[in-house]
């Protein structure tokens, strides 16, 4: 393995980023190569760290005032061995080769673990759309998409948003796509309603979460019902990680943002989430305008002086981080435990640092990392493909539906994984091992390629 | 202009060869910058140092022994203002992105000055075809050709050989082609002549320089009948560059190797040239040879440029006529030096050559007769007819006069007459920076 890391670093010198990644990612499978020797002969570890394909190409384009500016746009196949490369855009400065081959890395694991035929792709430009205008976005992915087109399509890469690529990014790119090629086609996912687009898309990662949750606890008999759960966070994944815990039983007594956090010991209802809602959605306040309307709850400002986060430090059953990165550490994981937490599921994208995590595989709670419990995102913009391919739109609670099971089979997969490689219940080195599993023996089966 | 440059770098952090390469394009071309405004206005510089677009991939491929192997296979698609991008593959371990950024971008201009309809390109792949087996190298070529074929074609972009990448990897490459897309096209140059290659191909880069030469000459009311020349290689390029001296009246006196020289003051003619083409390029054998079969002197270790000359023609390889060996020639009264190989001499030794009134003609444009035959094949590949040898040989000598007047009048247009270096360079960029200003921003 440390052979394939030199080799990796040997080729492409400077890629920090995309190392790490692989470093973290070959560690965690280490009992399926020591099983697998013919990975070797196949060259199997070359061949999934080395991208299939790599598209980087000029995109020049005119401000609001006439002067022109040069871009650079990106476009990652990196495997397609279960499915059409399948990863978001990203529009940001700090873009470069090794991030976007970082991202594309871990998506094939985390697309491969949601059961539906996608392979892991990444893209995006070192274009910044903050402070633009429309007009000027709109040119931007136009120009961009003059060359990203004939390298994408429903069958050979679909791409979604991610930083920087929200709704409108998307109907630029859409609009372009459909007239460039002369075909309308699901070829990006994250549309609107009404051209394309899925239902409980925006819904999608707080409620995979809350189902990854609930099929945790049915493996020990037990439900949400009833339920005392922390929630950090108030954006999009928040939001919908409380309305579905609402609707399963639970009962959630905080919520954040970067200034601090509420508190409500009765639990935050459906009329309460809908405040929420409101408050950041549309006024865009902050979170601590909840105990103006709600006085029963206690607002606690941040402290950067505390080494911990006192919203992780109250008694309840569960936890939700849904906010950020590395928002859980060793001290908060043992707050968590000493208050009969007994099961943490991640929303955000890595909540909780490697300390935490050590604490809680020890502690034999129920942990669910991040690339297993989030994956909900992805899992339905592949249903919005699906509804694409066959030209028809599924119901709220067909896509729903379709999705729970999504979840469930996930779950299962971590679940068996982590057993087959003798440490049942760990969900963290199931998530790892199923994903390459999954995609290793796609490649071995469909030769060299 | 050094903005430029600071962007450049802070875009494409190490990619030190690459840098290069603009520095010196944007170097030479400062006087055009400053006349036309126009250029900044339209980001002609930021957009023309951005390849329109970079395509990596994998290459895996199975040994003899049944071991996978893997390698990165790359197209730089550099700039398509004037034509379909063109430019050679290299296979070579010491290729990277760096590398065939700078080499496309140089291809850009050597192509515009053809004067034919070629965009420039350039790419390969990190395997090393060096020990490996026929087979070996056609599986690798086979599986680089199973990605490369969606990127190119007759229209689009046409590929030939560089180093690495022969005949025989034309071939391989060819068919994987042509069974991928179903469609015999002229999408790689350097064919074999029974299935779509030109005639005076081989003979290509060799008979330019020799006519680029006599252009030179004349110019200043000389000709090459009755000049010594010296030149320092022995393969391809330079067994042509003899023949046609030859045909045109001159003497060959000197060929050599990297071990050292032969000095035959009689020339290279008849049985000896036929001997020097075969030396290399059929018995890889060491021009020592040479010297041994027809009794001249072979002078080991050193350079041919200590040889009394009227011209030197360096065809071996880069740097490889510095600062010393040109006071040399200058002091034996050498008057011109035309650059066969790709930049044979250092930077200082051309400033010397400049500061003594020698002709001096650079690479881009003295052996631009290569890709320039390469544009010739493609021009007979669409029209699905063969030229016969005379008629490929009329159209090259016409190509290397319109490349002389072109470097000639660029030259003297940003008030630097006779400066070939300057004349190439600016002649190049103006071409392909108009043409990219009349076609709006893409």
């Amino acid at each position: 393995m440390s052979d394939i890391l030199d080799i990796i670093k040997d080729r492409d010198p400077g890629e920090k980023e995309f190392h790490q990644a692989v470093k973290k990612v070959l560690e965690s499978v280490q009992p399926v190569l020591e099983r697998n020797p013919e990975y070797r002969q196949t060259a199997i570890l070359e061949r999934i760290t080395e991208p299939e394909r790599v598209i980087m190409f000029r995109v020049p384009w005119m401000d609001d005032q006439g002067q022109i500016h040069v871009n650079r746009g990106y476009k990652i196949g990196m495997n397609s061995a279960i499915g059409p490369y399948k990863g978001g855009l990203r529009f940001h400065p700090s873009v470069n080769l090794s991030i976007i081959k970082l991202l594309a890395f871990e998506q094939i694991f985390k697309n491969a673990l949601t059961t539906l035929g996608m392979g892991g792709g990444s893209g995006g430009s070192d274009f910044e759309p903050k402070g633009k205008s429309d007009n000027e976005v709109m040119r931007f992915c136009q120009s961009f998409m003059a060359e990203l087109f004939r390298h994408i399509g429903p069958n050979t890469d679909i791409t979604g948003g991610d930083i920087g690529v929200g709704a409108r990014e998307i109907g630029y790119l859409f609009g372009t796509y459909k007239k460039l090629s002369n075909e309308f086609t699901g070829v990006l996912t994250g549309k609107g309603l009404g051209w394309g687009g899925s239902f409980i898309r925006p819904e999608a990662t707080g409620y995979g979460n809350v189902y990854f949750a609930a099929e945790m606890l049915d493996t020990q008999n037990d439900t949400l019902e009833g339920k005392t759960c922390l929630v950090s966070g108030a954006g999009n994944v928040a939001q919908f990680t409380v309305e579905k815990l609402i609707e399963l039983g639970g009962k959630v007594v905080t919520l954040s943002d970067s200034s601090g956090y509420i508190y409500d010991e009765e639990g935050i209802d459906q009329g309460k989430l809908e405040f929420v809602k409101r408050l950041k959605n549309i006024r865009r306040g902050r979170i601590r305008e909840y105990i103006d309307k709600y006085s029963e709850a206690v607002y606690t400002e941040v402290d950067p002086s505390l080494n911990y986060n006192p919203l992780w430090n109250h008694k309840a059953e569960c936890a939700f981080p849904s906010a950020t990165q590395n928002e859980i550490n060793e001290k908060d994981a043992q707050n968590l435990i000493n208050n009969g937490v007994t099961l943490v599921s991640e929303g955000a994208n890595m909540p909780s640092t490697p300390e935490a995590i050590d604490i809680f595989l020890d502690s034999k709670l129920l942990y669910a990392p991040g690339k297993a419990s989030n994956a909900g995102g992805v899992a339905v913009s592949g249903l919005e493909m699906a509804q694409n391919s066959m030209r028809l739109n599924w119901s709220r609670e067909e896509v729903d539906n379709r999705f729970k099971m999504i979840m469930k089979s996930i779950h299962q997969s971590c679940l068996d994984a982590a057993a087959e490689y003798g440490v049942p219940g760990n969900y963290m080195v199931g998530a790892n091992i199923a994903g390459f599993v999954k995609v290793v023996n796609a490649m071995l089966d469909q030769g060299l390629v | 202009m050094s903005d430029i440059l600071q962007a450049i770098k802070n875009r494409n952090p190490g990619e030190k060869e690459f840098h290069h390469a603009v520095q010196e394009v944007i170097d030479s071309i400062q006087p055009v910058l400053d006349r036309n405004p126009e250029y900044r206005q339209a980001a002609i510089l930021e957009r023309i140092t951005e390849p329109e677009r970079v395509i990596m991939f994998r290459v895996p491929w199975v040994d003899d022994q049944g071991q996978a192997h893997l390698n990165r296979g790359y197209r730089v698609q550099m700039n398509s203002a004037l034509g379909p991008y063109k430019g050679g593959l290299r296979f070579h371990p010491s290729v990277n992105l760096s590398i065939f950024k700078s080499l496309a971008f140089e291809q850009t201009f050597k192509n515009a000055l053809t004067s034919l309809p070629l965009g420039g390109g350039k790419g390969g792949s990190d395997f090393q075809p060096r020990g490996k087996s026929d087979a070996e190298v056609m599986r690798f070529c086979q599986s680089f050709m199973s990605e490369l074929f969606r990127y190119i074609g007759p229209d689009i972009d046409v590929p030939a050989g560089d180093v690495g990448v022969g005949a025989r990897e034309i071939g391989y490459l060819f068919g994987q082609y042509k069974r991928l897309c179903k469609e015999f096209s002229g999408v790689l140059t350097g064919k074999g002549i029974n299935w779509g290659g030109s005639l005076v191909r081989r003979e290509a880069t060799g008979y330019g320089v020799g006519y680029f030469l006599a252009e030179l000459l004349s110019q200043h009311g000389q000709s090459i009948d009755g000049k010594t020349v010296a030149i320092s290689g022995y393969g391809n390029v330079g067994t042509y560059v003899v023949e046609k001296i030859n045909e045109l009246g001159g003497k060959v006196v000197t060929i050599a190797d990297e071990y050292g020289y032969v000095c035959d003051p009689d020339g290279i003619k008849g049985e000896k040239l036929q001997c020097m083409a075969d030396l290399w390029c059929v018995y890889r054998k060491s021009a020592e040879d040479y010297a041994t079969q027809f009794n001249c002197e072979w002078i080991q270790g050193r350079r041919p440029w200590e040889v009394p000359c009227d011209v030197a023609i360096p065809t071996a390889m880069e740097n490889e006529l510095d600062l010393n060996a040109a006071k040399t020639l200058v002091s034996n009264g050498c008057m011109a030096v035309v650059e066969a190989a790709n930049m044979p001499c250092t930077h200082d030794a051309v400033q010397y050559f400049r500061e003594n009134g020698i002709l001096f003609a650079p690479g881009k444009a003295a052996n631009a007769g290569g890709v320039a035959v390469s544009g010739l094949e493609m021009t007979q590949n669409s029209i699905r007819l063969s030229w016969t040898r005379e008629e490929v040989d009329n159209r090259l000598k016409m190509i290397m006069g319109n490349i002389h007047r072109t470097c000639l009048e660029a030259a003297e247009m940003v008030g630097a007459p006779g400066n070939y270096v300057v004349g190439a360079n600016v002649a190049g960029f103006m071409k392909v920076a108009d043409a990219m200003l009349q076609q709006g921003l893409v």
